[in-house]
């Protein structure tokens, strides 16, 4: 295995607490900068900050790509 | 926006994720006119590895399969792998052809080791974008070996029937030239078959255009907000009333 890889595993395990029966711990006080934007989920600013929650919170990270002009809100 | 406004989707999301966006600028010429519109999610570690992706819009109940699968997929990866970074890629990979069998009735070949990196940064010949920043290649999807040889006839004519149904369906040869269905999610865990757990950098471009059929035209931004018409708070925008 190299480096990299062991690096990544280590990562990966890291933030999905191996030893838990659970992926995610107890979410712990969302900070003021999270935001809903009328969804139900509750957002980070940047990909860097919801990347540094979910090690701290040992959760995986979901990363929406919005693209376009649509005026829609029914459309995602 | 119909999927994540879901309070099941958002608890489950918000259990097992931390969340963030950015906005792709791609877009289509129709007429003679731009046009565009399109949203992919995906499913990462914390280290940008892309584990799972839900190309386009979904309803709620799909978006949650699809959650719940990279859940109990990566708890299962992490239990087989024991700590070795190969071999949980590997999992995943193998997981997404299964994927693609037990949903489509299609196999392919997945991949679990990747050659070295022929693609440069620096390169003088890697195309870039106006900011200089290269963009994401488009990954080759593994071919489609043929229809799963354990199905019977009517399993595998249900699930191309299913597939047909799904968004974004479209024909796809396998490589003797036969001809099946794949939808956009089918479209995902072939690519990833081969590609799961490359950085997202690498993946957005293949998702976007082999995927949505939807041209990449710079690299991810990052903007205040996902959706136009949308405060933080849930509020519609004054301009969009």
């Amino acid at each position: 295995m190299t480096l990299r890889q062991k690096g990544m595993a280590l990562a990966v395990a890291a933030a999905l607490g191996c030893g838990g029966p659970a992926v995610a711990k107890t979410p712990a006080a969302k900070p003021a900068t999270c935001g809903e934007y009328g969804t139900s989920v509750q957002f980070e600013d940047t990909p860097a900050d919801a990347a540094r929650q979910a090690k701290k919170d040992e959760k995986l990270v979901m990363i929406l790509h919005v693209s376009g002009h649509f005026e829609n809100p029914e459309f995602t | 926006m119909n999927a994540l406004a879901s309070s099941e989707v958002g608890k489950y999301v918000n259990d097992n994720f931390c969340s963030s966006f950015q906005k792709v600028a791609t877009f289509k010429i129709v007429g003679g006119a731009k046009q565009g519109g399109n949203v992919a999610t995906y499913f990462c570690a914390p280290d940008g590895r892309v584990l799972h992706a839900v190309a386009g819009p979904v309803d709620s109940a799909t978006f949650l399969r699809e959650a719940q699968w990279v859940v109990e997929t990566t708890r299962k990866a992490m239990k087989d792998s024991d700590g070795d970074g190969g071999k949980f890629k590997a999992y995943f990979r193998k997981a997404h052809a299964q994927k693609l069998r037990d949903e489509f009735g299609l196999a392919v070949e997945p991949v679990t080791f990747d050659p070295p990196d022929a693609q440069d940064e620096k390169d003088t010949l890697t195309y870039r974008d106006p900011s200089g920043q290269p963009l994401a290649p488009r990954l080759p999807p593994p071919p489609i070996d043929g229809p799963d040889v354990r199905l019977q006839k009517d399993e595998l004519a249900l699930r191309q029937t299913n597939a047909a149904k799904a968004a974004g369906a479209a024909p796809v040869l396998d490589k003797r030239g036969g001809q099946w269905v794949l939808g956009n999610q089918g479209k995902v865990s072939q690519i990833l078959a081969a590609h799961a757990m490359v950085k997202i950098e690498k993946v957005y471009g293949t998702v976007f255009e082999n995927v949505l059929g939807e041209k990449i035209s710079t690299k991810p931004v990052e903007v205040d907000r996902p959706f136009s018409w949308m405060e933080k708070d849930g509020n519609r925008r004054a301009s969009a009333r």
